[in-house]
């Protein structure tokens, strides 16, 4: 193979998008996390109405594919106001300003449809994870400590909570993985992640096949190197 | 509102069967590409899943490196990847459409994940039962056959059900190769025309309902089953689909 083409214009651009997508699967794995706790803590609620909303959210957004809900965010939800406003309100304001000052991206706004689409999506699927460690913990220690007259919140925060995310989390690894591939899919929406940068340099030095064994064996590593820091995560911290 | 509605009716057949006069297309050919793609896939993956308990270090290893691969890397780079190796147009005797590179990488990438399934549900199977098959005489691909994938099968359905659905979900992406499914549909329904630009919200939100009734009915059927065989071990692998 030939690297010729491979100029350091380009190099610089393929790292810029390597670090985007590792923001980016930084930041949508850790707010799925929490999100996806407190919706599945929302599932295993007393209360009907947490209990309906928890579970309405974790249908939809599991059984609609996380591109589509990326698109509608970045695509269709701007499209409800009328041109002259749509500008200001997305685009063109001190926030969207702030944002691309801060992370050098062009449309700040499609970057956050994306994250809010990966993170909904990815959020769904830890939240039934959670309920289903939760649900495999054995009766008895709740029932030692409302014996000990733990009240119901105290049992949730201190032993349903911990040992669920502990019981769950290997499976919850698979998913975080599943959401770091999950966010090639920002390459939709011109968010100028490792996919996004590929496809541009594709178009720039017409190596198409090179620059895309290239990015595969970049997200193999990165799905390896995710796997063996969620393993840490997993024997150390929880 | 009105125009609204009558927008959504208008194009309702063409996002469910593709528009007439063409090839089918919408939420059609991604029922055929998962279809066809798990299928494919779960005889691939029936392979994998037998050469990864052969007792030949190389072979294990290859099927080991397949699934890492195959797994490993997002379902969006895989069909590119594979569109531009199979490449557009009239080759050995086939038509190699988009269609076709959806097929082979969507194949490649489920054959992957029914394996890990697969080895996972093989692993269930009693040692003494398949040792007293081996002492009867019974060659290896006949144990597998005849006796462990029985056994497994009924185990491991919920969590296939659950893959097939992750798939349904996942042909999505081959809207970056074009071809005609459900996504690409709707992209070509609004087009680039911005008086179609009120219709966005409502035109996605009819997409976003197609996928959620098809998956929704299989994750019913998923539990159904995962109710009847009571294979509660494996509830991790529906809970990810």
């Amino acid at each position: 193979m030939n690297f010729d083409w491979l100029s350091p214009e380009l190099a610089r651009l393929l790292l810029g998008g390597f670090w985007v997508t590792i923001f980016l699967t930084a930041v949508t794995t850790l707010l799925a996390f929490l999100i996806g706790v407190a919706v599945g803590g929302m599932r295993l609620s007393k209360r009907s109405i947490l209990q309906l909303f928890a579970t309405v959210y974790i249908e939809i957004f599991r059984n609609i594919p996380a591109l589509v809900i990326i698109i509608f965010f970045a695509f269709a939800v701007p499209n409800l106001f009328p041109i002259e406003q749509r500008q200001a309100i997305f685009f063109d304001n001190a926030l969207a300003d702030g944002l691309k000052a801060l992370t050098g991206l062009s449309l700040p706004y499609y970057a956050i449809a994306a994250l809010a689409g990966i993170t909904f999506n990815a959020s769904a699927y830890i939240a039934e994870l959670f309920r289903a460690g939760v649900k495999s913990l054995p009766q008895n220690t709740v029932d030692v400590a409302q014996t000990l007259g733990a009240t119901e919140r105290e049992v949730y925060r201190r032993i349903l909570r911990p040992h669920g995310v502990k019981a769950a989390f290997p499976a919850m690894s698979t998913r975080f993985i599943h959401t770091m591939k999950n966010t090639a899919l920002a390459s939709f929406v011109t968010v100028p992640e490792f996919f996004m940068v590929t496809q541009t340099a594709i178009t720039r030095s017409f190596q198409a096949i090179q620059l895309l064994l290239l990015a595969t064996a970049v997200y193999l590593f990165l799905a390896f190197a995710f796997s063996a820091l969620l393993q840490q995560i997993d024997r150390r911290l929880i | 509102m009105s125009e609204q509605v009558q927008f959504l009716l208008d194009n309702l057949p063409n996002l469910l069967f593709g528009f007439p006069g063409n090839r089918p297309g919408g939420l059609l050919i991604t029922i055929f590409l998962t279809v066809v793609a798990n299928s494919l896939g779960f005889v691939i993956a029936l392979g994998l899943g037998f050469v990864s308990e052969s007792n030949k270090r190389p072979l294990r290893w290859l099927a080991r490196l397949y699934i890492e691969i195959f797994r490993g890397i997002p379902v969006l780079l895989l069909v590119l990847l594979t569109f531009q190796l199979i490449g557009n147009g009239r080759r050995w005797g086939l038509s190699l459409t988009p269609l076709f590179s959806a097929f082979v990488a969507l194949t490649l990438y489920s054959s992957a994940y029914q394996a890990e399934i697969i080895k996972s549900g093989l692993r269930s199977v009693p040692v003494p039962l398949v040792e007293s098959a081996r002492l009867l005489g019974y060659p290896p691909l006949l144990t597998f056959r005849r006796l462990k994938i029985p056994y497994t099968v009924r185990l491991m359905l919920p969590a296939l059900t659950g893959q097939t659905i992750s798939l349904f979900k996942d042909t999505s992406v081959v809207l970056i190769i074009g071809v005609a499914d459900l996504m690409t549909t709707a992209r070509i329904i609004l087009g680039s025309d911005v008086g179609n630009a009120p219709y966005w919200v409502g035109l996605y939100l009819m997409v976003g309902a197609c996928y959620f009734a098809v998956a929704f009915t299989l994750s019913r059927i998923a539990y159904w089953i995962e109710a009847q065989t009571q294979s509660g071990d494996l509830i991790h692998a529906v809970g990810n689909y």
